[in-house]
């Protein structure tokens, strides 16, 4: 079998479903950090977060066979801790702190990356103040550095709207910042 | 970050990992059958090419019936009486319908949504007219599987059938006098 970190999250994931479900820890360990990370936008906290993604992936499982492996699956995955996150907050209807104590940990070095760690820190005081419709499609364009196909994908808005939003984003960030 | 922070942070990973692949393992947890999948797809799109053409048959129905009864039929109190309401709120509860399942599933989430409904009213309004230019409602009302239900909305007048006998015309009615 051919080294399974070189393959794709599709062929994981066709694998998975078809011969070895045991594979799938490789997705785990694959998304685990980025998806802590996103749900910690989205709820601002460490724990609360975890547990969010534990959840999204046990639900991704038990929905794999309805995946499409043509389509990209990081965008699936996020799409599911998007929905996770957005029902957890409805049930628990509390507000928690957005952004509150992010910790934009990449897997990265801290030295190499410092300038752009700062950059991100100084961003999360203003993406606080932000509406989520405006600071979450920031967020995965600037933070997770992800591409408008992809954000609209996991959105589910029209790339238009993703590109607008952004665009506004930015100008309100700036009027926050700027404060 | 703290120390203490980033292993709390490091044995939660860990722990999700153990946690999610220990219920997999044990079966706690199972994939749904890719049948299940493509039954509900199959559902769906049979759902809507349903919703459709019932949208389509209801609309071209109403026209009809504007167009035999018209706005000329008797006082409007007695035309709202004798309009058969359940056209239209079966043709919007089809629509709403229809979003409430657009929404529900992921297959146009990329669409401009608006536009859709849009275009699925507007598509429905002209493949009705069309239906009703074409002449297929005369056809449906004189033959067919059909032509009881439309003759039930049809005028006394309309069930009527001039017949011409030794030269003088006669009006046949549906019971036959």
């Amino acid at each position: 079998m051919k080294d399974i970190t070189k393959l794709t999250d599709e062929k994981i994931v066709e694998l998975v479903c078809k011969k070895d479900k045991e594979l799938y820890s490789q997705i785990i360990k694959r998304y685990q950090d980025k998806l802590i990370r996103y749900a910690n936008y989205l709820v601002g906290e460490d724990n609360y977060a975890a547990d969010i993604v534990q959840e999204s992936f046990i639900k991704a499982y038990i929905n794999l066979n309805g995946f499409n492996t043509k389509k990209k699956f990081s965008s699936w995955i996020y799409r599911i801790v998007h929905n996770e996150a957005m029902n957890s907050i409805s049930k628990q209807k509390k507000h928690i702190p957005l952004y509150k104590d992010i910790d934009f940990d990449s897997g990265i070095n801290l030295e190499e990356d410092l300038i752009k760690k700062e950059l991100k820190l100084h961003a999360n005081n203003c993406l606080q103040q932000m509406q989520k419709i405006y600071s979450e499609p920031l967020a995965l364009y600037f933070l997770e550095e992800k591409s408008y196909g992809e954000i609209s994908d996991i959105l589910r808005i029209p790339v238009g709207t993703v590109g607008t939003r952004i665009n506004r984003a930015k100008v309100i960030m700036q009027k926050i910042c700027q404060k | 970050m703290s120390k203490i922070k980033k292993l709390n942070k490091n044995k939660a990973k860990l722990d999700m990992e153990k946690v999610v692949m220990g219920k997999i393992k044990s079966d706690e947890i199972k994939m749904k059958p890719k049948w299940l999948f493509v039954l509900g797809s199959t559902f769906i799109m049979a759902g809507l090419v349903g919703l459709t053409v019932g949208a389509i048959f209801l609309t071209n129905l109403t026209i009809f019936i504007i167009k035999k009864r018209g706005p000329g039929y008797g006082r409007l109190d007695l035309m709202l009486n004798s309009f058969p309401i359940w056209i239209p709120i079966l043709a919007v509860l089809g629509v709403i319908l229809g979003i409430w399942m657009l929404k529900k599933y992921d297959f146009s989430y990329k669409k401009n949504f608006v536009l859709i409904i849009l275009s699925f009213i507007a598509s429905v309004i002209i493949a009705g007219l069309l239906v009703d230019q074409l002449g297929l409602n005369t056809i449906w009302s004189h033959q067919g599987p059909m032509r009881m239900f439309y003759q039930q909305f049809q005028s006394p007048q309309d069930n009527s059938q001039k017949v011409r006998e030794n030269g003088r015309l006669y009006n046949i009615h549906g019971n036959g006098y």
